[in-house]
């Protein structure tokens, strides 16, 4: 029974190898099979409990697997996305060569993710983790040669914030005197809240949040679609906030008095904000899920990060919610680009004729994420507005403005992709094939299944995460609060509204946010973004490289003391001697003598 | 038995050269490489065999002592496994028969001198042995007839002159010291506290002679040169093994197990250490020369082991020889895809040789894997090791130390990833010029270096038991 939690790793790992291995019209069964199973068996340990321990490397490195109810929920949905991502990428990678790395690399970090899922040990966590990076770097680098560069600038900003996390891992181990994460319980000193923080930038950059999130929407442009529903929609947003919730809950108690938990509302309000106020301007399909995918981080930092007890169940229903959407909204996109060759939003339009079946998931997906009402977006958003309200206005102003860009940008998408007028060069235009249809089929549904029947995944998923502190009353339903609803549907109202006349008076979908981006201050801020004063990773290069030079000086001058100063000394020196020994063997004696007698003296002395 | 790992080459040296017609170079090949693999293997399986404990007076054959620990067989299985890749590098890239024919002679006089550093048990012969693997090497450099070569070696030699200068003095202090050359004796003499100023100061010299060695900044002016210049199989051997064995092992052997400092060493071992990695890696982003960027990123690494024996405890220990390891096998599959790039593009200037990730998939592939080993990135061996050092670190209290190590590694991964864009990625119009192909024994090497590199990463804990665990006695 035990044992069995091994099989996350291996099965996943061993299908990954043989899809590189094998022809191409088995490797896509492989796959497919692989991630069945994998289904199977995280159905089959759901609500169970396990934990496997085997001797391994000695000084506290054990290889300890656990498997409790919160794990084995990640775990399920995790497996979840992967089986609808793999049937989706059956009928995406249809015509394309380089489907075998995708499948070999799609499964390997299925199952790493399930690894660090897993892990019991902090080593174990951090093997898996910083694992990821080699599949993350292989997905984005195989979109093509101009695709390098992105990869690169993924790897490097993930790796550096999994050095914070590896630095936060020692520092918690010499605290807390063992790396198994169920035995640490350490206190929030000034060391404590150090190895706080950086486990918690650990955490938070795998779920994409700033400033770390600047290759993401590289990475949207760059490479294949489905890597973007798989891991930066789903599996990297289960992983970092399952981790951040462990923190919190487990390993720290994070609690609402502590001076950390107002830190990370302020980077889930900063997250919120400014990555929607990009995703308003842009103009690509991709670019812009890909900004929201970075701004709904912000929201289940921000309902973590109040330490109440709702705030946390939001974030972690919410965590859950925009997996569901987001991967829907990116399949969609990737059905957009493979049916018709692009995601500029400028050429796209008047798809719903086209492909009415799309846009029947887009809508529900774009209106789950929006907030409305019935849908799972709303459910969860009430949760986080509640508690974000509870602990300081500013930060509800803020999550409901970034509730009201985010419906302002996603009527500009619809509007601008499958309303309006068709263009020319999309006349024939079909409909995506069945193998995509479905999986968005299914997100859409169950977007609407855990709205209407939001008690569903509260009851048995996310509220028995928080045992005990949950104890007096369960969160089914809605917040109760109905002057937040009412809030939330005026301005939901407000951003349609706003809509309407902006296109009204610019008389295009594309340019209803123009006015907020050419506005006086707004203007100035998004130039700069353009840019990239905003990027971390490009202002790192650039300091980076004045740095070097500066050392590159200091050592070409180490190097001519060796090379110059010191050969030019030499030939000075010899230059004199050469003067002196003219050759004439009778001064060598000479000096023999003299050396010898001057060591004599010495010895005699 | 164990004088056989000295013996042995020794006897199929004087073979070699005896004044027989059909000793040509292809035998002196085959018999060398069987012999490095041999001893890799040995070392390997020591501790199964059954005659590892039964000791022969074939020992007495030598006047110094002799004696071998699991440290000495994790070397002894490096020294194997390098000096084998080198030969192989040798024999594709060397042209004529005559010059591998010396090729092969040197380098097992370099064997033989690590190996003998490796075992011996006195400090003395452990100076003589360092001092007979470095001379092999002067000449090996040498054998490259073009100016900077010799320029090469010249710095080398003349660098490591003045580390011998150092070292053989503070070896006359410790022999007045002690009165006796055996690690034990001098062991013995620090315990009983007598002469302390006379013995530090004694420790400071040989630390400077060690570093020069080891080439550690500010002591590292020889290091870009020799490594870059010299003959692609020399660079193999000197950044993959002689630089390590001749100072890294000696540095370890000695301050762990032999002097008993007070912590003002340790902290000076550990601020050369961090000075090295810092600074090393910085310089390395301004290279244009694909064996430039190695020789920097090699003063790097080995900032990393220095500064983890500096911090001295069991774990950072552990690290420190993983990191070895780790770094032996990383680099010199580095420098044997320099070799490759050499081999087919008669340069490794990047400006030069760029965007040829189509034209030599093994190649770019290998390097992917020994630059991610070295930047720290699992399931590959080096994320180990850089974890255990840091670890350590933090578990010793130096959280500076452990920060600035961190932050490093981005600085190890920035370069990397720079060279690897401009060998293997960028699209450029103007390829490089096409000298032929790249020979299978290059392939086979690079394809055996990243085998190690991934295998044992995956195989940490198995390896961490059977043979690095084995050093408990050595970690005290």
């Amino acid at each position: 029974m035990q044992t069995i939690l091994i099989s996350f790793i291996f099965i996943p790992l061993i299908a990954g190898v043989l899809a590189f291995v094998l022809t191409k019209s088995v490797r896509g069964i492989c796959a497919l099979l692989a991630v069945i199973v994998n289904f199977l068996i995280a159905i089959f340990l759901f609500k169970k409990e396990a934990i496997c321990t085997f001797p391994w490397a000695g000084f506290g490195m054990d290889f300890s697997l656990r498997l409790d109810h919160f794990s084995g929920f990640i775990i399920l949905a995790a497996a979840f996305f992967s089986l609808l991502v793999v049937i989706y990428s059956l009928g995406f990678f249809k015509d394309k060569d380089n489907s075998s790395q995708f499948y070999a690399y799609l499964l390997v970090s299925l199952s790493f993710v399930n690894g660090a899922l897993l892990a019991n040990n902090l080593i174990i966590l951090l093997f898996f983790w910083e694992g990821l990076l080699l599949t993350l770097f292989g997905m984005i680098a195989m979109g093509g040669r101009t695709a390098f560069k992105t990869a690169t600038k993924a790897f490097v900003i993930v790796a550096i914030s999994d050095l914070c996390l590896m630095a936060g891992i020692a520092l918690t181990g010499y605290l807390a005197k063992t790396l198994m994460i169920s035995e640490i319980n350490l206190p929030l000193g000034s060391l404590g809240s150090l190895a706080f923080i950086l486990l918690a930038i650990g955490a938070v950059s795998k779920a994409g949040s700033m400033p770390f999130h600047s290759w993401i929407p590289d990475a949207a442009q760059d490479a294949p679609l489905p890597f973007m529903a798989i891991l930066p929609a789903s599996l990297e947003k289960l992983l970092g906030i399952y981790f951040l919730s462990r923190i919190c809950l487990e390993m720290f108690k994070l609690n609402p008095d502590s001076w950390l938990s107002i830190m990370l509302m302020i980077v889930g309000a900063i997250t919120i904000f400014l990555a929607v106020m990009m995703a308003l301007i842009q103009q690509n399909y991709k670019k812009l899920l890909s900004y929201h995918a970075i701004s709904q981080v912000g929201y289940m930092i921000l309902g973590i990060g109040t330490a109440l007890p709702i705030g946390i169940v939001g974030g972690l229903f919410h965590m859950l919610n925009h997996a569901l959407y987001k991967s829907c909204l990116f399949l969609t996109a990737g059905s957009v680009e493979k049916q018709v060759g692009t995601t500029d939003l400028e050429k796209l339009g008047g798809l719903i004729k086209k492909m009415p079946l799309t846009f029947v998931a887009f809508a529900v997906a774009a209106l789950s994420i929006s907030g409305v009402p019935p849908f799972n977006g709303f459910f969860s958003k009430e949760l986080i507005y509640h508690a974000a309200r509870d602990r300081g206005v500013i930060f509800y102003v803020i999550a409901v403005a970034g509730a009201f860009l985010t419906a302002a940008s996603f009527l500009k998408l619809g509007h601008a992709v499958f309303l309006g007028k068709p263009r020319q060069e999309i006349k024939d235009v079909k409909e995506a094939p069945v193998s995509m249809l479905m999986p968005m089929g299914i997100l859409a549904l169950t977007c609407v299944i855990f709205g209407i029947f939001n008690y569903l995944p509260l009851n048995s998923f996310i509220q028995p995460i928080l045992g005990e502190r949950l104890k007096e009353y369960s969160l089914a339903g809605s917040s109760g609060d109905w002057v937040l609803v009412l809030i939330t549907l005026a301005v939901l109202l407000g951003a349609l509204a706003h809509h309407l006349i902006a296109v009204k008076i610019s008389g295009n979908a594309l340019k209803a946010a123009d006015h907020i981006h050419y506005s006086g201050v707004f203007s100035v801020f998004y130039s700069w973004a353009e840019k990239k004063y905003f990027d971390p990773y490009a202002v790192g290069i650039k300091l980076i490289n004045k740095i070097a030079k500066i050392f590159w000086s200091v050592d070409r001058a180490i190097d001519w003391v060796y090379a110059s100063l010191i050969t030019n000394i030499t030939f000075a020196f010899s230059r004199v001697i050469h003067k002196i020994q003219a050759g004439y063997y009778i001064i060598y004696v000479v000096w023999s003598l003299v050396g010898a007698f001057a060591v004599m003296s010495f010895v005699l002395r | 038995m164990v004088a056989l790992f000295i013996l042995v080459p020794f006897i199929l040296l004087l073979i070699l050269n005896l004044p027989f017609k059909f000793l040509n170079a292809q035998i002196a090949f085959w018999l060398s490489a069987a012999l490095f693999l041999i001893q890799a293997l040995l070392a390997l399986v020591h501790s199964w065999l059954p005659w590892s404990n039964y000791s022969v007076p074939l020992g007495q054959f030598f006047k110094f002592k002799l004696a071998l620990d699991p440290l000495a067989l994790i070397m002894l299985f490096t020294i194997g496994i390098v000096v084998f890749i080198s030969l192989l590098v040798a024999k594709s890239t060397i042209t004529t028969e005559k010059r591998i024919f010396n090729f092969i002679n040197l380098l097992l006089i370099s064997l033989i001198g690590m190996n003998a550093t490796v075992l011996a048990a006195d400090i003395f012969s452990l100076y003589v042995f360092v001092e007979i693997t470095a001379v092999a090497v002067f000449v090996l450099m040498a054998i490259e007839k073009n100016r900077f070569a010799i320029e090469g070696t010249f710095k080398y030699l003349v660098l490591s002159m003045i580390a011998s200068v150092f070292i053989l003095t503070s070896l006359a202090f410790f022999i007045l010291a002690s009165g006796d050359i055996s690690f034990v004796g001098i062991h013995r003499a620090f315990l009983a506290n007598s002469n302390i100023i006379f013995l530090n100061f004694a420790v400071g010299l040989f630390l400077c002679g060690l570093f020069i060695k080891c080439g550690v900044v500010p002591f590292h002016g020889w290091v870009p040169d020799a490594y870059s210049e010299a003959q692609s199989a020399v660079s193999v051997l000197l950044a993959g093994i002689v630089t390590k064995i001749t100072g890294i092992y000696v540095l370890m052997r000695l301050f762990n197990s032999v002097f008993v400092l007070k912590g003002t060493f340790g902290n000076v071992i550990m601020l050369i250490g961090i000075i090295s990695i810092v600074f090393a890696a910085l310089a390395a982003f301004r290279q244009d020369n694909i064996k430039r960027m190695l020789s920097y990123s090699s003063i790097s690494q080995v900032g990393y082991i220095v500064l983890a024996i500096g911090c001295g405890t069991p774990l950072a220990i552990l690290g420190a020889v993983l990191h070895f390891f780790n770094h032996a096998i990383s680099k010199s599959l580095l420098f044997v895809n320099a070799a490759s790039l050499e081999k087919k593009f008669g340069s490794t200037d990047m400006s030069i040789i760029t965007g040829l990730g189509n034209q030599l998939p093994v190649t770019s592939v290998t390097s992917l894997v020994g630059l991610l080993s070295i930047a720290g990135i699992p399931p590959l061996t080096g994320f180990w090791s850089k974890l255990i050092i840091i670890i350590a670190l933090f578990n010793a209290q130096k959280f500076a130390y452990g920060w600035i190590a961190l932050l490093a590694s981005v600085l190890t991964l920035a370069y990397f990833l720079l060279m690897e864009r401009n060998v293997f990625f960028i699209k450029t119009e103007t390829l490089g010029e096409d000298k032929g192909g790249v020979p299978f024994s290059l392939k086979f090497c690079e394809i055996l270096l990243a085998a190690i590199t991934v295998g044992v990463g995956l195989g940490l804990p198995f390896i961490l038991n059977s043979q690095i665990l084995q050093l408990k006695g050595f970690l005290h």
